[in-house]
């Protein structure tokens, strides 16, 4: 404590000299989505806390639905504020709220709309109840959500671990399976690890720019030539180290397969989409608007860091049998087509990354919400073989999933297609011709692991195979597509919910689908398809995505 | 006797490289924990030897928040670690091999 | 050096720390008489011959109210700058200190709703399926040491 005495009595001295401190303005609706999901998170406690029985998880999953719907409203009122008088900044320059932040706003309110939905089934038939789920996921979404509005590196390092120490816990919140602890222990220790790396990068930043204010940043660089720029280099390459450890780019990837393949199954959609959701926010902006003037030095590392990460995850999720490792590395695949978006460095490139980030963030939900339904009781059974002929035992669950791989895979009348389109359209802009050419090449490729799953889904069933053939080719199958999704809502409401597998039987049977699960899969398909053939709204939406600093 | 601010910088890195190595070779979980620690540290020093440089408080603020998340970070940390080897005898990374990789 | 002046106090603080644990040291050797039995040279003086070594694992409980300890302890911090400046900051900052009290108040409810402080006897929260998942790599290493149950 002795230490921090010291500071302290430095610190006052400082203030005494500065003749007292400027009382801080907080303006409290620039924040007030963050607000929201911490205040509702802290009455979640509470309800716990106090309430004399265990309330059922489903409980807290609507209560949470609420607070998400709350925190978009609030959302909205900024975009409003925010499309009428121009972007601001907020409580001592530390909170910037411009289009493209309250984009991401709206896009963690999604989220948390979403997934508690998904999350209630899997945690009531794992019998892993009780509020810490939900809790921890508003925590995390506040941490997101600061990160994408933060306008200082030191905010952005607070918001990072906001983000990031419940989705540790996340990870191993399922504490009877030895595989969810395995996996809380290494995403921990390395997301803690990258964490350090990128306060230390945050120190040496600082030291060369004197500021942690990213306007400030970027107004010094703009100022000044930095003659010898070894420490700000070096605070460039940890920063970049850091997120890339947590959005999961290649050579920074190791943990991924490991963590989503032992979380408990909602735990990993989440982990996937709220991750990369917020560590792209401040990842697009950090480099973006506050080194500019550098491009010429990071641009080559992200387009070595893009390739790498493309090819990678492509390649490998090839040879998985197992599908939450597979989509593991297909997430990693989806990470290096966002960073396209960033390699290209535009207005266009930045949009074309929100826009995938939107996109991807339910098709990752929804797709393991379905492998979180399919594995069944114990969340252990995820092999590939587990999927055959689901098309002929539960055909509206399979084709949900085949909508969301499709969709993943990029086939045209789905938003994955628009996601795809967009970002290469935006490297081509921008003549990184080669990138974007690997970038198509590892598409290919991982249109072909997606279709095995399909084609897998369906095999017992030759009927089936010819409509999603045709949605492959891109023919005309809106209609096909939508109209089982469509008749599939009533038979996912209506699955036997019941119908619990025993452990021991040799041929799988009916696995049991919750309302409430179907109903966030629902949503999850509908934003799919209707964005997907009708993007224009979702499109204009990301050209908003204006980053000012 | 006032010493040049180079020495502290040079020190803080010599911690985080001690705290890198050291996560990448040791394989006792606690012994991780220490090297992320070392690291934060190394972090923190740099932080206040150039606040100091610059006579800025920024600097000294942001120690504040990194001691604050790195007990944080601590505390789940032993938990995930209690949680996991409850049921186990050592606590050693290489124990935790249920899954490649 | 002018700077170095506000050290003094936790110099002398450490120069007082040191010389009353020393004094403390040599007094006990000056002062107590010195009769060593086999008895008393015993790992624990309470006349009982330990017939094993002691289970090498505390309760996971010790490790619980420790963790909770540091995240409390550290929290303190955050109330160190605010009481310096508490004139300046007046009611805006008493609010926000408020509200932090109430957050961290909130966990310590969450804490003792769930029984983390609870010192009675153990009770087993765990359902009886978790015992499937042990292995007999962790068992039967367990009893061979001979170490008990120890959590």
């Amino acid at each position: 404590m002795t230490g921090s005495t010291a500071i302290l009595a430095s610190m006052a001295a400082h203030l005494l000299a500065a003749g007292g401190i400027a009382m801080p303005r907080i303006d409290y609706t620039a924040i007030l989505p963050e607000l929201i999901l911490l205040g509702g998170m802290l009455v979640l406690v509470l309800v716990s806390s106090l309430s004399p029985r265990p309330l059922p998880t489903e409980a807290y999953a609507t209560a949470t639905v609420g607070i998400g719907i709350a925190s978009l409203v609030a959302s909205l009122v900024l975009w409003r504020d925010v499309s009428d008088h121009g972007p601001f900044t907020a409580v001592a320059r530390a909170v910037n709220v411009d289009g493209f932040g309250v984009l991401f706003l709206v896009l963690v309110s999604c989220i948390l709309v979403v997934a508690p939905l998904l999350a209630a089934g899997h945690l009531r038939r794992e019998g892993v109840g009780g509020c810490e789920y939900y809790v921890l996921a508003l925590i995390s979404g506040s941490g997101a959500m600061f990160m994408a509005t933060a306008n200082d590196l030191v905010l952005i390092f607070l918001a990072l671990e906001i983000l990031s120490i419940p989705l540790y816990i996340l990870a191993g919140f399922d504490h009877l399976r030895e595989s969810s602890g395995e996996a809380a222990m290494k995403y921990f220790v390395l997301g803690a690890f990258s964490s350090a790396i990128f306060v230390y990068g945050i120190a040496l930043t600082y030291g060369a720019t004197g500021s942690t204010n990213l306007a400030q940043i970027a107004a010094f660089l703009a100022r000044n030539v930095v003659t010898s720029d070894g420490v700000l280099l070096g605070g460039l390459a940890l920063l970049l180290v850091g997120f890339a450890f947590k959005v999961a780019a290649v050579p920074f990837h190791m943990w991924t397969p490991d963590v989503y393949q032992g979380s408990p199954t909602p735990a990993t959609g989440f982990m996937a989409s709220m991750a990369k959701a917020g560590g792209f926010a401040a990842l697009l902006r950090v480099f973006v608007t506050t080194f500019p003037t550098l491009r010429g030095t990071w641009q080559p590392a992200i387009w070595v860091i893009a390739v790498l990460t493309l090819v990678l995850g492509a390649v490998v999720a090839l040879v998985q049998s197992d599908v939450k490792r597979m989509l593991a590395y297909s997430s990693i695949n989806h990470a290096g087509f966002v960073l396209l978006g960033l390699q290209a460095a535009t207005a266009r490139g930045v949009a074309g990354s929100v826009f995938y980030l939107f996109t991807y963030s339910f098709l990752v939900l929804g797709s393991f919400a379905v492998v979180s339904a399919v594995g069944g009781k114990g969340d252990e059974r995820h092999g590939l073989e587990r999927y055959r002929g689901l098309g002929r035992r539960q055909p509206a669950l399979a084709v949900t999933f085949a909508v969301l791989l499709l969709a993943q895979a990029g086939a045209p009348f789905t938003t994955g297609f628009f996601a795809k389109f967009y970002v290469v359209e935006a490297a081509v802009s921008a003549h990184s011709y080669a990138l974007a050419a690997v970038a198509m090449g590892t598409a290919a490729v991982a249109a072909f692991f997606y279709l095995r799953l399909v084609f897998l889904m369906f095999s017992d069933v030759g009927r089936t195979i010819p409509t999603h053939e045709g949605a492959a080719t891109g023919g005309t199958p809106t209609d096909t597509l939508e109209m089982p999704s469509a008749g599939g809502v009533a038979t996912l409401v209506a699955a036997p919910v019941a119908a619990l597998v025993e452990v021991a039987e040799p041929d799988p049977a009916i696995v049991a689908v919750s309302p409430w699960v179907a109903a966030g899969l629902v949503l999850c398909v509908a934003t799919t398809l209707v964005f997907g053939v009708w993007p224009q709204p979702l499109v204009d939406f990301a050209h908003q995505a204006t980053l000012i600093i | 006797m006032s010493i040049d601010a180079s020495w502290y910088l040079t020190l803080a890195a010599a911690l985080f490289t001690i705290g890198v190595v050291g996560l990448l070779v040791r394989r006792n979980v606690l012994v991780m924990f220490m090297c992320i620690e070392l690291m934060l540290n190394a972090a923190n020093l740099t932080f206040v030897t150039y606040a100091r440089a610059l006579d800025d408080v920024g600097g000294q603020v942001a120690v504040f928040f990194v001691l604050v998340v790195a007990a944080a970070e601590v505390v789940v940390g032993l938990g995930i670690i209690v949680a996991i080897f409850r049921r186990k005898v050592g606590a050693t990374a290489d124990d935790a091999h249920v899954m490649k990789g | 050096m002018g700077s170095l002046d506000s050290y003094l106090p936790i110099f002398v603080l450490f120069v007082l720390a040191l010389a009353f644990a020393g004094l403390s040291i040599v007094a006990s050797k000056l002062l107590a008489p010195q009769r060593p039995t086999s008895a008393k040279e015993a790992p624990y003086e309470c006349g009982i011959v330990p017939a094993n070594e002691p289970p090498q694992r505390f309760p996971v409980r010790f490790y619980l109210v420790a963790m909770i300890f540091v995240i409390f302890d550290i929290e303190v911090i955050f109330l160190f700058p605010w009481a310096v400046v508490y004139d300046q900051l007046g009611r805006f900052g008493l609010v926000e200190v408020i509200v932090f009290a109430a957050a961290a108040f909130f966990s310590l409810l969450y804490l003792v709703a769930n029984g983390a402080l609870d010192w009675g006897p153990v009770r087993r929260v765990r359902p009886v399926s978790s015992l499937q998942s042990r292995t007999t790599a962790s068992t039967v290493r367990r009893v061979g040491t001979g170490s008990g149950e120890a959590a």
